[in-house]
């Protein structure tokens, strides 16, 4: 391996330019919660971030010191970018609902608490116990804990690939850009950087990856050096994510088909032992603490399957790109397509010139076969984004997947070329259509309407006001006994939980959807709520209130949401001594008589 | 652990981050301490003891130290969890002796020579650190400014109207609140019913992010359950009602 030297090369200037991009970002989320589209601004910002540091990576001269230095300043910066979206505040789905575990963790001093919304996120308490740590030896909120656990997750994902990546290729020069192409994942930028339990469990399924090829490249003697830093690994992962836990014990299996398949022994460095441990404890912690994952996962994967099938057969549609679901959410306009879609086509050209020299160089190393097959499997996941219920599997996929395509892009040699026989043509090029990558990947990933923040707080003649999922969250923490239950809408819900650190329970499972969208109540529906314990129910006519990603912020002028018909609220007047206690106008809450 | 530097400094560092952290009421102060106790120090330690003959790349040793500190805080949760429960000081004694322990280990499989990793000294020059200065200052001033509340105008204001029982009155007394999330002052009537009776008429004017809480009780003489009903009105517009809820209040029985 290529040691790492202390030379800062151009890392100061370009360290300058990444902190001027972020303030970019920030000043145009600033903007866009007063109401302003700043979305040039924005993408210049990401641009100023990543540029610089895409150039630098194409030369020959940085030192191997230098590369490292600039990845992690990619990085992380790249991870700013999405705190500096939405602090102090999680607005992320998943973030809230793993907010609202960490916080049960620190209050109650136990792991495997109830969460209603995803009840087998406590069964996998990885990040929510880490983040626990900091929140008890610091009293610091589960925002800022998680930020930081989160953020030092990313850094290790990052030098884990770089030193992947180097140790693999054997070039310091290919491992920067694989890192860099990395970062055009489609969850780079947003869904892999909440606070959510894969945000954690893929860096360390990276540096696994990172410390078995180290293995692999280490003598004999050393063979029992590894084995705590590997074990360590897979049962922290093993606790903390369902998919890359198995993800982990698939990856080590195939590794060690391939090493049988290459020099036809089972003994040293194959890591098939590491296969067999990762399966033991990902199907033994599945069956004896998170059985609730089949239930969880079991119909995610059987919908997607029918999707294929019935898109495949004719029998459906096909989902068209960049579509959101529901009429209101709005389309990704055509130019952003484009790049979307031409950072795909960079990335298949990419691959198609990286799985060439693989063949020539490469295809006796098991990392190496691996990762071509991944990328290659990576274009045929695409697919699924034509099929409805499949898109997010694909989506998700992509994370693990990209680990491959990054390394396959990068031993193309494309960042060789000197068209006019002038290199930094080449590489001006080559850094062009990383920066395409990166852009078109988060236009992939995410909608583009939520690239932006919206207005969750405001500032009005000087004091702050709250929108009205937050105020009702604020409202119901400072007067509702904790352990009182809400049933609520998809996004009232998770505020309730985080920050009004309430149960509150919504969706189908126990169905309070159709409880709420109906406009007149049923006979089943009073039990159900007692049954479920549920002493407030929140009545909100804003249609936003089911989407789980936009139903947090203030409405905005001219921009008024759908309401569900006035009758959807006032039927729960009718309940036996049921009592509108809160109103906001959109939202009221009614407080259920007791059950006699 | 004589002779090993790095890791004398790493124990102590563990010690005293943990003892500070706990100590430190102030959360921002305390994190200082709390960070590398909990995301770098177990983690170092266990590679140094991991890898005590050998001499790993400082990057390797880095990456290692982070992602095994995280490792330990996700496996040292569960640990916790079933022993004693996780509390802050159980935290701190659990992070702590697993750093003392892989230093100890660390010590003794390293034997006398110094084998930690070789860390890189970087001397960036004047003008290269007032160029990191700066990028530093602007990511700084990018976070702040995220958090910090912006005017919005388009936002749509609207009031909060809400009535509980006060808590510890037996359901005898009830807290009415009005809370402002407008853009602008606004005045408001209030008025609040008790039975047939309107018992409170009052007009306020309350800021953006203001609160009026009014509190009432059952009149005396009064018997059983008493429905209340606090309607809430804009002085602009007098005649229709803008918010309206309702609760009920328990009279409280007479001494005989």
């Amino acid at each position: 391996m290529a040691r790492p030297k202390p030379t800062t090369g151009y890392v100061a200037p370009i360290a300058l330019t990444a902190g001027l991009g972020l303030l970019a970002c920030s000043v145009a989320n600033a903007l866009a919660r007063g109401g302003s589209d700043p979305t040039l601004l924005y993408w210049a910002g990401i641009l100023v971030i990543s540029l610089p540091i895409f150039w630098r990576l194409t030369s020959r001269e940085a030192s191997t010191g230098e590369r490292l230095a600039l990845v992690c300043l990619l990085g992380l910066s790249l991870y700013i970018v999405k705190v500096v979206r939405d602090a102090p505040l999680f607005t992320f789905s998943d973030e809230l609902v793993h907010a609202f575990n960490a916080d049960q963790i620190t209050n109650h001093h136990h792991l495997f608490r109830y969460n209603p919304i995803l009840p087998v996120t406590p069964n996998y308490p990885g990040l929510e116990g880490a983040t626990s740590a900091l929140m008890g030896l610091t009293g610091m909120s589960s925002y800022a804990a998680g930020v930081i656990v989160v953020g030092a997750a990313r850094l290790s994902l990052v030098i884990g690939l770089f030193l992947l990546f180097v140790r693999v290729s054997g070039s310091a020069r290919t491992a920067g850009l694989a890192a860099a192409i990395y970062t055009g994942n489609f969850n780079f930028l947003f869904w892999g950087a909440q606070f959510s339990y894969e945000s954690l469990a893929l860096p360390l399924f990276v540096v696994l990856l990172m410390t078995v090829a180290e293995r692999d490249a280490a003598p004999r003697e050393w063979g029992r050096d590894w084995a705590l830093p590997l074990v360590l690994g897979i049962a922290a992962i093993v606790v903390t994510h369902h998919l890359t836990s198995y993800a982990v014990a698939v990856f080590l299996a195939l590794l060690a088909v391939v090493y049988w398949a290459l020099r036809r022994e089972w003994s040293w460095p194959n890591p098939w032992r590491y296969a067999v441990l990762a399966a033991v404890l990902a199907v033994g912690w599945l069956v004896l603490v998170a059985n609730s994952t089949f239930g969880y996962l079991g119909p995610v994967i059987g919908e997607a399957f029918e999707a294929i099938f019935n898109t495949a057969s004719g029998e459906a549609p096909p989902r068209g790109l960049f579509q959101g679901k529901g009429p209101s959410v709005p389309e990704t306009p055509l130019a952003a397509r484009g790049i979307a879609l031409l950072a795909v086509a960079l990335l298949a050209v990419g691959v198609f010139f990286g799985l060439r020299r693989f063949w020539r160089r490469y295809r006796k190393e098991p990392f190496a076969i691996i990762f071509a097959v991944a990328s290659i499997t990576f274009f045929g996941t695409l697919v699924l984004r034509l099929a409805p219920a499949a898109w997010e599997t694909g989506n998700r996929l992509s994370e693990y997947l990209f680990v491959g395509l990054a390394f396959i892009a990068a031993i193309s040699g494309l960042h060789e070329w000197r068209p006019l026989q002038r290199a930094w043509l080449g590489r001006a090029v080559f850094t062009a259509a990383l920066g395409i990558i990166l852009v078109g990947g988060a236009i992939a990933g995410w909608p583009w309407d939520l690239q932006l923040s919206a207005p969750i707080r405001a500032k009005a003649e000087g004091r702050t006001i709250s929108s009205p999922p937050l105020a009702l969250a604020e409202w119901a923490a400072h007067n509702i006994p904790e352990e009182q239950r809400f049933g609520a809408g998809i996004a009232d819900a998770r505020m309730l939980m985080t920050p009004g650190e309430h149960i509150a329970l919504a969706g189908k499972t126990p169905d309070i959807e159709d409880i709420l969208k109906e406009t007149e109540l049923s006979d089943w529906e009073l039990p159900l709520l007692r049954e479920e314990g549920i002493r407030y129910i929140v009545a909100d006519r804003r249609e936003v209130a089911a989407d789980a990603t936009r139903g947090y912020a203030f409405t905005m002028r001219g921009d008024e949401p759908e309401l569900l018909p006035l009758s959807t609220v006032t039927k729960f007047g009718s309940l036996p001594g049921a009592k509108r206690i809160y109103s906001s106008g959109d939202i009221s809450v009614y407080k259920l008589g007791a059950p006699r | 652990m004589r002779g090993h530097g790095d890791l004398r400094l790493v124990a102590a560092l563990a010690l005293l981050c943990a003892a500070l952290a706990l100590l430190i009421p102030f959360t921002g102060v305390a994190a200082i301490f709390a960070v590398p106790l909990a995301l770098l120090l177990p983690g170092y330690a266990i590679a140094a003891a991991a890898f005590a003959q050998r001499q790993l790349e400082w990057a390797l040793f880095f990456v290692l130290g982070i992602a095994l500190s995280l490792a330990i805080l996700i496996l040292g949760s569960l640990l916790l969890n079933y022993v004693g429960g996780i509390h802050p000081l159980s935290w701190a004694a659990l992070l702590v002796a697993i750093t003392f322990v892989a230093c100890l280990i660390a010590a003794r499989r390293r034997g006398p020579t110094d084998r930690g990793p070789r860390w890189p000294r970087p001397r960036p020059g004047a003008l290269g650190t007032i160029l990191l200065l700066g990028g530093a200052v602007a990511a700084i001033a990018a976070i702040v400014l995220s958090a910090s509340t912006v005017p919005s105008g388009d936002a749509i204001g609207y009031t909060q109207l809400w009535i509980l029982p006060q808590a510890g009155t037996k359901g005898h007394e009830a807290q009415v609140g009005v809370r402002s999330q407008q853009q602008a002052s606004l005045d408001y009537d209030l008025r609040i019913k008790i039975g047939e009776d309107e018992v409170v008429k009052r007009s306020f004017r309350l800021a953006p992010g203001e609160t009026h809480v009014v509190h009432v009780r059952a009149p005396a003489g009064s018997e059983g359950v008493l429905p209340v009903i606090a309607t809430l009105l804009r002085h602009n517009r007098p005649t229709s009602v803008y918010r309206r809820v309702k609760g009920s209040l328990v009279a409280p029985q007479e001494p005989r």
